[in-house]
């Protein structure tokens, strides 16, 4: 995130992303009174610009760009912490869901591309295979990623302890699959989900 | 009492990565007389990666697994934390909200079933088959074997939604480690995140998250550490290596699927448990304890 001061005012304020947010999580960030509970036992706090409770802070003040700008949901782990020991029932874990799902929308895979590219990578197998071929995923991910070397002396490793298959056959109901997935891709053309 | 038979769910990883924690589930099951019937055409779950960025598809996933299941009697068996916790995602939404309900019904093109009872493995051994008679059935106690027992994130968070157990102070794998005869410690990692899915994004952050956990368990006297979740085990295990070169120290603490130990105290020879998959070799361990 560049320097540059954003302050509070109408024009970075909008309350209809705020709206969205609320919709996707089924949680509303106006319960929140920020008693940090989940930036305290977040593991993921030091890794990241904005700490959790300062997410709903910022959500709150319908500043959800400068969460966008930022590379905070892009370090959440998903550990349900936040969640689970929020005294308001503030769904923060599902918050950040949404926040990622919102940003994957409108920048697309343009920021923190590795994580994105995990997730997109993991779903394209979903969609081709019906199960997870972790041997494909790991191999796409370090050419898409540039990373050729990453992992390497695992790979040797794991495939003499069998944990990883060289070989994985698709479903039967692969037409059921791609059904669903090509389902939503449809509802969400006509408005009828976000 | 009557049998037990369940419809089992095992994921994606236990068909691979984690091919050992499939084959020392069944045989747990089969040396326990429980019925375990695989689900025909089970999809994976989505796990982390679907929910993170598009929630409609995930609970569309696993209502479609449930819809599955319906193929096969009994309550679902899952072994996964991540599927587990996916399933049980799904039917505490679906069940609430009647907006995403009816999303997700017109995404999979039938009626969500939300009545399927989706058990993990610790609940199956400790609530259904009950531990008085697990305790009798173990040939083998595992009397000299010090565990710990590793939760991480999501066999019991959040709170409303696995219900296995007290989210911040379980004891459900302790009770099951402790009926088959070993010892269990107190840590204060038990319930800490070791990285999870970011072992493939971002390799670093899962060096420092599974290096305290390992670091919390060997400090507290731990001759091992015991998981239910193949992304966790993948970390302390497979990673572990790196991790002491990383931080520039010595572990050599093998990491144990819950079914690998619970098989040993059974009687379960120990080449039908996978323990020759694991990375880091548990055969010192095992002799020095007079295991198997």
């Amino acid at each position: 995130m560049k320097k540059k001061k954003m302050l509070l005012s109408q024009e970075t304020m909008d309350i209809d992303m705020v709206r969205k947010v609320e919709a996707l999580s089924g949680t509303s960030v106006r319960r929140c009174f920020q008693c940090g509970k989940c930036s305290a036992g977040c593991p993921m706090a030091t890794f990241m610009d904005h700490p959790p409770n300062r997410i709903v802070r910022l959500l709150q003040l319908g500043q959800w760009q400068r969460i966008l700008a930022g590379r905070s949901i892009w370090y959440c782990v998903s550990c349900e912490t936040c969640s689970t020991r929020c005294p308001n029932q503030v769904h923060l874990a599902s918050i950040m869901d949404a926040l990622r799902k919102l940003s994957w929308d409108q920048d697309g895979p343009s920021k923190e591309s590795y994580v994105q590219l995990a997730n997109r990578l993991f779903l394209e197998n979903i969609r081709t295979y019906g199960r997870q071929y972790e041997m494909r995923l790991a191999a796409v991910f370090n050419v898409k990623s540039g990373q050729f070397l990453k992992d390497m002396l695992l790979g040797p490793k794991l495939l003499s302890k069998g944990k990883l298959k060289v070989f994985h056959q698709k479903n039967k109901n692969m037409a059921e699959v791609e059904k669903i997935f090509s389902r939503i891709e449809e509802m969400r053309r006509k408005g009828e989900a976000l | 009492m009557t049998a037990l038979r369940y419809s089992y769910y095992p994921g994606c990883s236990l068909h691979a990565s984690a091919s050992e924690y499939d084959l020392s589930t069944r045989e747990v099951f089969a040396s326990l007389g429980i019925g375990l019937e695989e689900i025909p055409d089970w999809i994976c779950c989505g796990a982390t990666p679907a929910h993170n960025v598009d929630e409609l598809l995930s609970l569309s996933l696993s209502a479609k697994n449930l819809e599955l299941a319906e193929q096969v009697p009994g309550d679902m068996a899952v072994a996964c934390a991540s599927c587990f916790s996916r399933l049980k995602f799904a039917q505490h939404i679906l069940a609430e909200n009647e907006t995403k309900r009816k999303l997700v019904e017109k995404a999979i093109d039938a009626p969500v079933h939300l009545e399927r009872r989706v058990k993990h493995l610790l609940e199956i051994l400790v609530r259904d088959y009950g531990l008085e008679q697990l305790a009798t059935a173990v040939k083998k106690p595992l009397s000299d074997l010090t565990v710990a027992c590793y939760y991480g994130c999501l066999l019991t968070r959040p709170t409303d939604v696995p219900n296995l157990d007290c989210t911040e102070a379980p004891t459900i794998m302790e009770q099951v480690m402790e009926a088959v005869g070993a010892q269990t410690v107190a840590w204060t990692h038990r319930l800490e995140c070791c990285g999870a899915n970011f072992t493939l994004s971002r390799p670093p952050v899962v060096q420092q998250l599974s290096n305290g956990v390992l670091e919390s368990a060997k400090t507290a006297g731990a001759d091992c550490i015991v998981v239910a979740c193949p992304l966790c085990h993948g970390n302390l295990d497979i990673r572990q290596k790196e991790i002491e070169g990383v931080y520039e120290t010595s572990y050599g603490l093998p990491i144990f699927y819950l079914t690998q130990l619970v098989g040993l105290a059974l009687g379960v020879p120990q080449e039908r448990l996978g323990l020759d998959a694991l990375i880091v070799s548990p055969q010192r361990l095992l002799r020095d304890k007079k295991i198997n």
